[in-house]
């Protein structure tokens, strides 16, 4: 499974070593201005925007923009993770879908029975998260017991939380929990709600998680090159487990978020968002072979994703296009990396 | 090249992507910066839908005959609460001067609903609506529940129907929650517990909007059911997905087929016999009166003269079904 993304990682190694002394660090200094990069992309986006329509620049605009990006910031930190240990995780958005739907059944129960909305609300995220953990723990059974590469197990979770989700909901949403949890997705701290204050939060937390914690260094060896992993005494397959668990655990608090936007458990919320949380991740200057990645280019790209989808809509450009600006960007920002790797160009 | 020429090659590079789109989209949305006309908003369920491309081309002209600015957004592809509330949101926060809504599900798009009255900008709902229809300037429709009804009649005739045979049917579904298949559903089977007690619906199934789902869904109806007499396929994605499922298994003309909306291609497949009827609605017609009705409601007030309902009537086009009649029921899908 990740002996794959390691063996095919070793091109690339020579030339970073050669920024000498530490591998860590020259990853930093490489991606650190990868950001900046992404930074100014994000700048410029917002610019531009604003010059077509002076009303994309407000915070109603901006809240908006922060409340559609905190369940893809979600599941794009769980991500980063996984792509960083040289895995991918397809299942995040049908584990978003699935725990909303099963979050929303719980919910629409305790509920009618008559239980106080903040109650009912904190059970809705105990379950939304014990679901993705659910999904995240049978990702890690048929990666390290099945013995199945991540892209077939996770594709084949993806599948089940879908349709598990179709057949619970009979295709229509489920409404009727607290009324008062589509409340919390309004903006209160400048365009930042509850969820998107809970998400920078969680963030914070991650980054540390990954760029600072043993935890965090276990899942570079192992992505950079699992044999060495093991060889030092890393045992791979906990520390895949722990991946796995941690991005399915966040895609489970992405359906509660995208319930709470929702105000019900809708059988389609989650569908095809997998794909732009890899996509943030690999904007964000990660590696899929795996052993690179900075959580702060998961940020970036998560927030140039969502903030691309919102101004082509005040701009008033047919959606028809949205998906094909969403493509250029991503090879854009990944052609840019390679550029600036040096590994596009002899000279 | 040293890193720090590479950097700013790179950003050259992607600020001339970055300008490239933002040239492209000034043609698109050239006007939209003016001040003084009024800035209407227009949110569908999938926009590239003919459907509501057809609505689309309508709520332009009487846009363009009225001199205001025309926003109209919608998921292009996904018929869903999931994808169409971030755009109703997004479209809100710009504060335009009134919405038409075509909304995807009538109790996870009140809160949209409510939120945009609450700021005084008044609101109209198109082809479905949302459960609170209070504070809804108007609500625009086809007949659905008579155009399900009208289904039925167009089945019963293609299968032959008689009391005491047993005619087994199928429903192809977009949703289960949308208020025009439910209106038409339940027109349908009102009009055959009323007049064909024989015809039995064995099976119905959700395509969400996308035709090679209900493709998928007949194909198997098609091996579970081998006696089966009949398809009401209740929208146009469910019609193609039909249509193409028969014609690929050689029953074209053997099963009977009723669809929903006079889509370019299924109106040709009325002439070849694989499609037996097609209950039509007049979306252009739709659009026009919403922007119409808006723009009305945001001049005159209360005192505008606007119908709080307006139910347009479905049209059941078939092989006894002029040309000319043809043409005019079938959606526009460009201008000119």
């Amino acid at each position: 499974m990740t002996d794959n993304g390691a063996t095919s990682a070793t091109p690339t190694r020579p030339r970073t070593g050669r920024i000498a002394s530490g591998l860590a660090r020259g990853i930093f200094r490489v991606l650190g201005s990868q950001q900046f990069v992404l930074l100014v992309v994000l700048v410029l986006m917002v610019v531009m925007f604003t010059s077509i329509n002076s009303k994309f620049f407000s915070v109603g605009v901006f809240g908006n923009i922060l409340v559609n990006w905190a369940p893809i910031a979600l599941i794009a930190v769980g991500q980063t993770f996984v792509v960083v240990s040289g895995g991918i995780d397809l299942s995040v958005g049908s584990t978003m879908t699935l725990s909303g739907v099963v979050a929303a059944f719980v919910m629409q129960t305790a509920t009618g029975g008559g239980t106080p909305d903040a109650l009912s609300l904190l059970v809705g995220v105990v379950t939304a998260a014990g679901v993705g953990l659910v999904v995240g723990l049978v990702n890690a059974l048929l990666i390290n017991q099945a013995r199945l590469v991540p892209f077939i197990a996770t594709l084949a979770t993806l599948g089940a939380g879908a349709g598990l989700s179709l057949v619970l909901t009979k295709g229509g949403p489920i409404a009727g929990g607290p009324s008062s949890a589509i409340s919390l997705s309004v903006p209160w701290l400048g365009p930042l709600s509850w969820p998107g204050i809970f998400v920078v939060i969680i963030i914070v937390i991650a980054g540390l998680f990954l760029h600072k914690s043993r935890f965090g260094r276990y899942v570079f060896a192992i992505g950079g090159n699992s044999f060495a992993a093991t060889a030092v005494g890393i045992s791979v397959k906990t520390q895949i487990t722990k991946v796995y668990a941690l991005s399915g655990l966040l895609a489970g608090l992405g359906g509660m978020v995208l319930y709470i936007t929702l105000g019900s458990g809708s059988p389609s919320a989650g569908a095809g968002q997998e794909l732009l949380a890899i996509a943030a991740v690999v904007i964000g200057g990660a590696s899929l072979t795996g052993g690179i990645g900075r959580m702060s280019g998961t940020v970036l790209g998560s927030l140039i994703l969502t903030t691309v989808t919102s101004g082509l809509i005040i701009i008033n450009i047919d959606p028809n296009w949205n998906q094909v600006v969403v493509a250029v960007l991503i090879a854009a920002a990944v052609t840019l990396q390679i550029l600036r790797r040096g590994q596009g160009s002899k000279a | 090249m040293n890193k720090s020429q590479r950097t700013i090659t790179a950003l050259a590079s992607l600020s001339v992507a970055v300008l490239g789109l933002s040239a492209c989209s000034n043609s698109d949305a050239g006007d939209s910066g003016s001040d003084e006309k009024l800035n209407i908003a227009f949110v569908v369920g999938a926009s590239a839908d003919p459907f509501f491309l057809a609505m689309k081309l309508g709520a332009e002209e009487e846009a363009k005959a009225l001199g205001v600015n025309l926003t109209f957004q919608g998921d292009a592809t996904t018929y869903s609460p999931a994808t169409q509330i971030p755009v109703v949101n997004q479209v809100l926060a710009t504060s335009p001067d009134g919405l038409a809504l075509v909304p995807t599900d009538p109790d996870a798009l009140q809160p949209a609903v409510d939120r945009a009255v609450a700021s005084g900008i008044p609101v109209v709902n198109v082809d479905t609506s949302v459960n609170d229809l209070k504070d809804v300037t108007s609500f625009i429709t086809g007949d659905n529940a008579d155009g399900g009804a009208k289904a039925a009649d167009a089945l019963a005739a293609a299968m032959d129907y008689e009391d005491g045979g047993t005619f087994q049917v199928v429903v192809g579904l977009s949703s289960a929650t949308s208020t025009t298949n439910v209106a038409r559903l339940d027109g349908f089977k009102k009009q055959i517990a009323d007049k064909y007690p024989d015809i039995e619906i064995a099976a119905t199934g959700y395509s969400q909007s996308n035709p090679a789902t209900a493709n998928t869904n007949v194909n198997n109806w098609l091996t579970a059911y081998p006696d089966l007499k009949g398809i009401f396929a209740i929208d146009g994605t469910n019609a193609d997905g039909a249509s193409s499922a028969l014609r690929a298994k050689g029953l074209a003309g053997r099963v009977a087929l009723v669809g929903y909306d006079a889509y370019k291609t299924n109106v040709d497949l009325i002439g070849s016999g694989v499609i037996t009827a097609l209950i039509a609605q007049d979306p252009a017609e739709e659009g026009k009166l919403a922007v119409r009705y808006l723009v009305k409601a945001i001049k005159d007030g209360d005192k505008a003269d606007i119908e709080k309902s307006v139910t347009l009537p479905n049209i059941t086009l078939d092989k006894s079904t002029s040309a000319a009649d043809l043409e005019k029921y079938t959606y526009v899908q460009s201008a000119n």
